[in-house]
């Protein structure tokens, strides 16, 4: 029987075992690569916005280069951003949950359903700058100028493929014996998503929409043709509209070094937001899947 | 993906149903129900519906230029948006003057997308270079090295770099990242690779022709160019690829890797088989990430240098499809200039659409919530 086994020979199992281990100090290696690329990346941005933060920042208007005051602040740029992201989520929430409903309970094995989860999942794949130029085709080119509104409608189509895939995914984590239990108790279907279904995943539902829109507040290149960006503080969309990544994006490619540590303080607010809202989603999705394993089990 | 829509825990039984509709019959409360339906429905329409009007209306605007260059516009490489006076020359190649004047004639702009593709197609190919092993290396840790408590926070760290708005990147590689590689990294590059016969030239010369005369000279490197390029991409897609190549490797089944093990083989050996196990799903994920580098667009504005040319060397400035649209679109100079920069945007948003397309075929079965959160 021995001679049918052959044993490797022990400099080849050597050499395998060393080439093995290598391979593994190599992952470890580029682990840590990547995490030391993103300690860098986060920790320059925090120690620049933290240097140059101040209240200024919120409660001043730009002030242009050579006046008394220069650079002044980025409220108008705030404000802006925080006008075009509740136009934004004023169409893409609405539409984006009702999606991610249809997707979630309405859909099974439906060419309907199929084809929109396809869509969506591709939809959020397509540069947000391709998006910016059918906003300006959309509504800068009939409406004349440059404006707030299709800035706004630029960002909500960002926004909703992300919404309906993420209020779909949650809805998806509900048990189903909630939905078999409200049945058997006799609700219609409509009221047992919207009694039932939809209140039991409120909470992480929430967190996947409060994702989307740090995802758009975030977004520079679907504005650059649409909303534009304006020094000005102002509350009409229909006129060129700021917000606060234009105007880091501006500031930071010009040439006076005041503006561009305004954009470095600017930069550090979105972060901020960025990463308390990706924390609470990470937390959220744990629990709930938590939870779910536990009605299963 | 089929396996989702199989098995989706909306989905009633027959008997519920047909249950529900008897109450609902029995009470005369038709309209919740269809309302409902109805509204989610146009939530569902309203998605393909985005996707038709994408399309057309890109199309719609780009006619222009497509009429005008037709197939041309992929293959020349003038991008020229205003008119230009130039010399008439005779049949023997002479300047020809009339009255004492030079005789010009007026060239009308010309539009050709070459050398932005070939900037898109080269700083992606250079952003995989530095992301795939990278990614892959990541993965295989989450998945095979790494003891459980380590895993989960290292996953939230990478998929927090998706998280980073790309203006933020465009500003570390502005102010951090290219001056670095303006004074310390091209130089050592420089220095490192002089022995070598030839690289000199293709990476550190340029050709320029000035006033008829062609002079050869030295690239001055400003740091911000299709290499820093590449590598901000890198770094921008680093969390997509790795995210979802662990969830793909996390998928193998179980026995496959016992089976490797159980022969002998050693982990790197086991590892390499768990790789080559779910390659299409792996480079599905490759697919995504280069979708990814390819529509990216404020990151690269900022540090790619902006020049519309096709140089062989990566430390010359470049231009790509999404940062001449950032740069251009909004101060374009003519109707026919806008329907030139649509026609780049509707090339990359068909790039872009294929890429997906093809990569999410090749990644079904793999989690959807990282798919789609990305």
């Amino acid at each position: 029987m021995e001679h049918l086994v052959r044993q490797p020979r022990p400099v080849y199992r050597r050499y395998q075992a060393i080439k093995s281990a290598l391979m593994k100090v190599l992952c470890v290696l580029f682990t840590a690569c990547i995490l030391s690329v993103l300690v860098l990346v986060t920790l320059y941005l925090l120690i620049n916005g933290v240097r140059y933060l101040s209240w200024n920042i919120f409660t001043e208007l730009p002030i242009p280069q050579g006046m008394e005051g220069a650079p002044g602040g980025l409220k108008n740029a705030l404000i802006g951003t925080g006008i075009l992201v509740a136009l934004a989520s004023a169409v893409g929430i609405p539409l984006g949950v009702l999606a991610g409903i249809h997707l979630s309970e309405y859909s099974a094995g439906s060419w309907l359903g199929t084809s929109t989860r396809f869509v969506a999942d591709v939809l959020t794949g397509v540069p947000s700058i391709v998006v910016g130029i059918l906003g300006y085709e959309l509504f800068v080119v009939p409406m004349g100028n440059f404006n707030g509104y299709a800035g706004a409608c630029a960002l909500a189509f960002i926004m909703v493929p992300i919404v309906a895939r993420t209020t779909e995914e949650m809805l998806r984590l509900v048990p189903n014996s909630y939905r078999e239990a409200s049945i058997a108790l006799g609700a219609t279907k409509a009221r047992t998503i919207l009694h039932v279904v939809l209140p039991a995943a409120t909470g992480s539902v929430i967190t996947g929409i409060m994702l989307a829109i740090a995802r758009i507040a975030g977004e520079t290149a679907p504005l650059l043709f649409t909303a534009l960006g304006t020094r000005l503080l102002t509350l009409d969309p229909s006129q060129p509209f700021p917000s606060l990544t234009v105007q880091v994006f501006n500031y930071s490619t010009g040439p006076y070094k005041d503006q561009q540590n305004l954009a470095w303080a600017g930069m550090l607010i979105l972060i901020a937001l960025v990463f308390v809202l990706n924390l609470a989603l990470r937390f959220t999705v744990h629990h709930m899947q938590r939870n779910r394993s536990v009605a299963a089990g | 993906m089929p396996e989702l829509s199989g098995a989706s825990p909306g989905s009633f039984g027959v008997s519920a149903k047909s249950r529900i509709r008897s109450l609902v019959r029995r009470h005369g409360v038709v309209s919740s129900d269809a309302i409902l339906v109805g509204f989610s429905r146009l939530g569902a329409l309203s998605i393909i519906a985005m996707l038709v009007v994408l399309l057309g209306v890109l199309t719609f605007a780009a006619w222009p230029s497509i009429e005008t260059f037709g197939w041309k516009f992929l293959f020349t490489s003038q991008w020229r948006p205003n008119e230009l006076s130039v010399p008439v020359h005779d049949a023997a190649g002479k300047v020809v003057i009339e009255n004492g004047e030079v005789v010009t004639e007026t060239m009308p702009p010309v539009f050709g997308a070459l050398p932005v593709i070939y900037g898109t197609a080269v700083s992606s190919l250079l952003a995989l270079l530095f992301a795939i092993p990278l990614s892959f290396g990541t993965a295989l840790f989450l998945v095979r090295v790494s003891p459980r408590w380590l895993a989960s926070p290292v996953s939230f760290l990478v998929e927090f770099l998706a998280a980073i708005p790309s203006i933020a990147y465009g500003m570390w590689g502005l102010f951090v990242l290219a001056p670095f590689l303006q004074h310390y990294g091209e130089p050592a590059i420089r220095t490192c690779t002089s022995w070598i016969p030839g690289v000199e030239t293709w990476l550190f010369t340029e050709t320029a022709t000035r006033a008829g005369q062609t002079v050869t000279r030295t690239l001055p490197l400003t740091g911000r160019d299709m290499f820093c390029g590449g590598l901000i991409l890198g770094i921008m897609i680093l969390p997509i690829i790795t995210a979802i190549s662990r969830d793909v490797l996390k998928s193998v089944p179980r026995a496959q890797i016992e089976g490797t093990l159980a022969l002998g083989a050693t982990w790197w050996q086991s590892a390499r088989e768990m790789l080559s196990y779910s390659r299409a799903a792996l480079f599905g994920a490759v697919m995504l990430g280069l979708a990814r580098a390819a529509g990216e667009t404020m990151a690269i504005t900022m540090v790619i240098g902006n020049k519309i040319q096709i140089h062989p060397s990566p430390f010359a400035p470049a231009q790509t499809m999404a940062s001449l649209l950032a740069n251009e679109f909004a101060e374009a100079s003519s109707e026919l200039h806008r329907a030139a920069l649509t026609e780049v945007a509707l090339i990359l948003l068909v790039m872009s659409l294929l890429f997906n397309i093809i990569a999410r075929r090749l990644v079904v079965g793999s989690d959807s919530r990282t798919a789609a959160a990305h």
